[in-house]
């Protein structure tokens, strides 16, 4: 467990000084500015059932699948490649403890960059907005937003962290975990257009199916409702890639 | 350093250890020992499996069989117990660029348990040690020289006082002063903690090891004190001998006093002739070959006996089939 916090705390003190994580951020704020932007522009426009905070909140996949990558990327994939990861693992830190460091510190980074971007639907209300009114953004949908992007978040940078296990080539890690979370966020969204139930044959597909509506849950949370089963899916999702990195960091050679 | 713990009879232990990577041995039934406090000298041509053994020793690879313990704790077994005695640095020595050597260190010493209140001790005394505190310091691992860089990771090996230290190449890159400090550095271990290294500057091992194992291919091919391998591996002494006499009455004169002498004539100059006698390595000739030269009427300019460095043991273990070796 000491070796557990020196090491996080040595991760999170990198990644504040990483030009990577600067650069992350920068495009996350870019992304999430411009699309709560015109977010604000569509809403003058003409009546809407959403407010601009859910339609921004609904594009959490842009930034997941084209800022995520860049920050698991190079956790293990440039540590491999340059030989540190070696000589980490010739102290007696575990495995676990280096694994569980780097995840910790990048899903800090990661919720820190969403915190961040409360500052626009924030600042919008307070400029724009008048006491009582939540058409400019309800502070509920915004936090419950962030709750299930906190909480999917666990898996989607377990996921970044694993595939960059795997590689020496950071561009690679970010390539294949880009790949992954597309695949995840896509099957969920696959998922819930296709009729299933309409479909015999695809029946034992339902339960699961259930399962892996991303947006659903993204809604879920926005809405105020608490289903234990994502935060399952997540949880053990999380442990999983986890596990399997670890393995992979104790297999290298 | 664990004070309390009890002295084993080996601080590091290689038994049978084997490396396999599919159909490729890389080391085969590999087995030596260092005792505590002695300085090992780890020698092999290039792609021996030197490096290899030296990461399964130090936890960072697993051997395919065999058995590998540090300070008496398997490495296998009990991986985090035996890198608790253990320090390695190794061959290219990776340091994380973005850090400064002083940052570095204190990482460093916190994640090999070093006592919290005895870091910043620690750090400034491996510092101190390697010379990095004047000029080194503060700046980025990233800017600086390839000698500082090993002397950064040799300190990073000091840091915990281990037991064992292995060090895989350590003055590679390092010019001739920054060799000499490290290997007094080296040196002024003895004693203290049990360090094998392997290095292919054989006067530098012959100058710092008590003793060296050699492997070839995978395989020990000589282990033991250098003299010991020089009698082993060198069965001749030999002499350069610069004279006016010929070839033939040298021979007689030799073997006159060691009928298995042998003449060899050299290139020489100037009207004068220089031959190489060889004599068996016990020969009793090899004390009175100038008397009885002088005495048989040669007539001698120089006479000085072939000095055999580890450069010659190391040739000469490398050239024998790996297998053949002999404890001594």
């Amino acid at each position: 467990m000491r070796h557990f916090r020196t090491l996080l705390a040595h991760e999170l003190r990198s990644a504040a000084l990483s030009w990577n994580t600067w650069a992350a951020g920068g495009l996350f704020l870019a992304l999430m500015g411009g699309i709560h932007f015109f977010a604000l522009i569509e809403a003058s426009r003409a009546p809407s059932d959403r407010t601009p905070v859910e339609s921004t909140l609904w594009f959490f996949w842009l930034p997941l699948l084209c800022v995520l990558p860049l920050l698991t990327m190079r956790t293990f994939a440039e540590e491999r490649r340059s030989g540190t990861l070696a000589a980490l693992l010739t102290t007696p830190a575990s495995a676990t403890a280096v694994v569980w460091a780097k995840f910790l510190s990048t899903w800090i980074v990661w919720v820190v960059f969403w915190l961040l971007f409360t500052v626009f639907p924030l600042l919008t209300v307070q400029r724009l907005g008048t006491p009582g009114d939540t058409r400019l953004g309800d502070p509920s949908i915004l936090w419950g937003g962030l709750c299930f992007i906190a909480i999917s978040g666990l898996l989607h940078v377990a996921i970044g962290i694993l595939c960059s296990c795997v590689t020496r080539s950071s561009a690679l890690a970010a390539l294949l975990a880009f790949i992954c979370l597309l695949a995840m966020t896509a099957a969920g969204g696959a998922m819930e257009s296709l009729p299933i139930e309409s479909w015999e044959w695809l029946g034992w597909l339902r339960e699961p199916a259930a399962h892996l509506r991303t947006f659903g849950h993204l809604q879920d949370f926005a809405a105020g409702i608490l289903d234990s089963r994502p935060i399952v899916l997540y949880g053990t999702g999380t442990l999983l890639c986890l596990g399997l990195a670890v393995l992979s960091v104790e297999g290298q050679e | 350093m664990n004070e309390a713990a009890p002295l084993p009879e080996a601080a590091v232990v290689a038994e049978k250890l084997t490396k396999r990577y599919g159909s490729l041995t890389a080391v085969e039934g590999l087995s030596f020992s260092v005792a505590p406090g002695e300085i090992v000298g780890f020698l092999g041509p290039n792609g021996a499996g030197k490096s290899t053994t030296m990461r399964i020793l130090s936890g960072t690879m697993s051997g395919t069989s065999g058995r590998a313990t540090i300070w008496g704790v398997s490495v296998a077994l009990d991986p985090a117990g035996a890198k608790r005695h253990l320090a390695y640095m190794p061959e290219n020595n990776p340091l994380p660029e973005d850090l400064r050597v002083e940052e570095y260190l204190t990482l460093r010493a916190r994640l090999k348990d070093v006592v919290p209140s005895r870091v910043d001790e620690r750090v400034r005394k491996v510092m101190d040690d390697c010379d990095l505190t004047r000029r080194a310091s503060g700046r980025l691992i990233g800017q600086l020289s390839k000698g500082f860089r090993q002397r950064v990771g040799i300190a990073d090996a000091l840091l915990a006082e281990p037991r064992v230290v292995i060090l895989d190449e350590p003055t590679i890159g390092l010019d001739p002063h920054q060799i000499l400090g490290i290997r007094d550095l080296i040196r002024s271990l003895r004693g203290k903690m049990a360090v094998l290294i392997s290095s292919h500057i054989l006067h530098e091992v012959e100058q710092v090891c008590d003793k060296v194992v050699i492997i070839n291919r995978g395989r020990l091919v000589a282990q033991g004190r250098t003299e010991d391998l020089r009698r082993e591996l060198l069965p001749e002494v030999s002499f350069t001998l610069v004279t006016r006499s010929d070839e033939a009455a040298l021979l007689v004169a030799c073997r006159a006093i060691e009928p298995a002498a042998t003449v060899t004539t050299l290139p020489s100059a100037d009207g004068w002739s220089t031959f190489r006698i060889s004599l068996p390595t016990g020969s009793p000739a090899r004390e009175t070959l100038a008397g009885a030269l002088i005495a048989a009427g040669i007539s001698l300019r120089e006479i000085a006996e072939d000095r055999f460095g580890l450069e010659d043991i190391f040739l000469a273990a490398t050239r024998r089939t790996p297998g053949e070796s002999r404890r001594s």
